[in-house]
């Protein structure tokens, strides 16, 4: 069993480059991932409500396409607090998606997102942020506020009943970094998704943060997603725990409307 | 039968690597299924005179030459680099030639670079160079150095037609001169699969389709990577088993011999 915690999903103006959504349900088949946790984020700018609400729109068609095997998050701009309160309840109390996505339009720790985090904790969803410790200079200057490990720091101090999920940790820059900041904040999970395959990675991550606080996550990058996993030297009750167990703990605490 | 053609020993100076000698890279191997695997020096890229690296790596594998096949690493601007050139194809057993222009501040294409080309090729050495060595967003702060650009292995190949190049760690090859020209396309090159994906972008099926199967050579970039990423490739990779077999060793040999 295989629950992908980061992944996403073609939209009619957003496209991530394979072409129709059936691609991605072939990939999972052929890689053995059950489940897929989709959103389409808008990665630029400060998108306004009616583009968020179209992403949005755009992911719970595929929910609707591929029943049990996409599930959705709801992609919001805290900016919007209003409209993205009033989105986050369209699309999961409504709809049924399974936690919130947020990108790079503010970091974690900026008091505009705290209305989300408190409406998360309301609903008991998660919160998949975009994150990294960008150490290349250009590439950090290209996402200002994208949110490190410092920032779910802040976050899971001020509401320690949050599932936080810091992105990608093989795919947004210093792994090593993010893994030792997050040491001493238990509610905050990782994926471990993202192109960045390196070895030791998920050793250190179960070493240093325990394998409950792992999630498995490709972000589209399946093979690497999956190999990293298999190939890490865990147990496999710790290889089951982060391919699905835990992801599916976190699914199961969602209140029921 | 598996020969890697994108593996390494000894030590990288920005980040702690295991299974970096040569009995951790056998076991590494071992419990991966992969039977040989090219190797060359890290020590090497960043020793001035990297020929140090290449003795290390050489009295390093002395006994293991039936599954480690060694390439030699070294800097056409330094000092004495034809002797040691001869020194490692004669005296070492060295069956190719990794060259680093973005770690030793060289163009790949430039006369001093070509007639070291020329030299390793004239003995029967092939060349290997790797686009990238760490993913940039997690660089070390005195690792300022940029991925390769494919059109500069391109240039060296229009440079030396007769040579045999392998390009470690590439991507984007699609829109590549390799894939566009019609002369290149033709050329004796391979392209290793560490960082191309079999499903969703689809990019190793795509260079069968327009290059060929001839042209692709399994790699993992241990023990930078894990390995099981590209041997989960090679498994859900949808072609006959005479391509597959192309890929996981017979391509390299025939450019070996």
């Amino acid at each position: 069993m295989k629950i992908d915690c980061h992944m996403h999903v073609n939209g009619r103006k957003r496209s991530w480059g394979w072409g129709d959504n059936d691609k991605i349900i072939d990939a999972a088949d052929r890689l053995g991932i059950d489940k897929m946790c989709c959103s389409i984020p808008i990665t630029t700018g400060m998108p306004t409500p009616a583009e968020v609400r179209e992403c949005n729109d755009d992911v719970l068609e595929a929910m609707e396409r591929y029943p049990g095997r996409i599930l959705g998050y709801c992609f919001v701009n805290p900016g919007y607090q209003k409209e993205a309160i009033a989105e986050i309840e369209r699309c999961v109390i409504k709809h049924g998606m399974m936690g919130i996505k947020l990108y790079n339009q503010y970091k974690c720790s900026d008091p505009v997102v705290y209305p989300i985090a408190e409406k998360a904790m309301e609903l008991r969803i998660p919160i998949l942020e975009h994150a990294g410790y960008v150490t290349d200079p250009p590439q950090a200057a290209m996402q200002p506020n994208i949110s490190h490990a410092g920032d779910f720091v802040a976050l899971a101090a001020k509401y320690p009943e949050a599932m936080l999920i810091e992105a990608h940790i093989g795919g947004g820059g210093d792994w090593e970094w993010a893994i030792k900041s997050l040491r001493h904040s238990p509610s905050v999970y990782v994926d471990t998704s993202g192109s960045v395959i390196d070895e030791g990675m998920i050793e250190m991550a179960v070493r240093e943060l325990g394998a409950r606080r792992l999630l498995f996550g490709t972000d589209m990058t399946m093979e690497g997603g999956v190999g990293k996993i298999m190939g890490a030297k865990l147990t496999e009750a710790q290889r089951e725990s982060i391919f699905w167990e835990n992801m599916a703990a976190i699914l199961e605490k969602r209140v029921q409307l | 039968m598996i020969i890697d053609v994108n593996a390494y020993l000894g030590h990288w100076p920005f980040r702690q690597l295991r299974h970096n000698t040569a009995s951790g890279i056998l076991r590494l191997m071992d419990e991966n299924g992969i039977d040989k695997a090219i190797v060359s020096s890290i020590n090497a890229i960043f020793y001035k005179n990297c020929h140090a690296g290449n003795e290390e790596l050489a009295v390093e594998t002395k006994t293991h030459r039936d599954r480690l096949i060694t390439f030699a690493t070294l800097n056409p601007q330094y000092a004495g680099w034809e002797d040691d050139l001869k020194q490692c194809r004669e005296d070492f057993g060295m069956a190719g030639l990794r060259l680093f222009p973005h770690y030793h501040s060289y163009e790949l294409a430039s006369k001093t670079s070509l007639d070291m080309i020329h030299k390793a090729t004239d003995g029967g050495m092939v060349l290997a160079v790797p686009v990238c060595m760490v993913d940039r967003r997690q660089r070390h702060w005195l690792d300022n150095v940029s991925d390769l650009p494919i059109s500069d292995i391109e240039s060296a190949m229009r440079e030396c037609p007769e040579a045999g190049f392998i390009i470690l760690s590439g991507r984007g090859f699609q829109d590549s001169g390799l894939v566009r020209d019609e002369k290149l396309r033709s050329g004796n090159f391979l392209i290793e699969i560490s960082r191309l994906s079999v499903v969703l972008q689809e990019e190793i099926p795509r260079l069968i389709e327009v290059l060929g199967p001839s042209k692709l050579a399994f790699g993992t970039g241990i023990p930078f990577k894990y390995p099981m990423p590209a041997l989960l490739k090679m498994q859900v990779l949808d072609a006959p088993e005479q391509v597959k077999e192309k890929i996981r060793w017979e391509n390299v040999a025939r450019m070996l011999e």
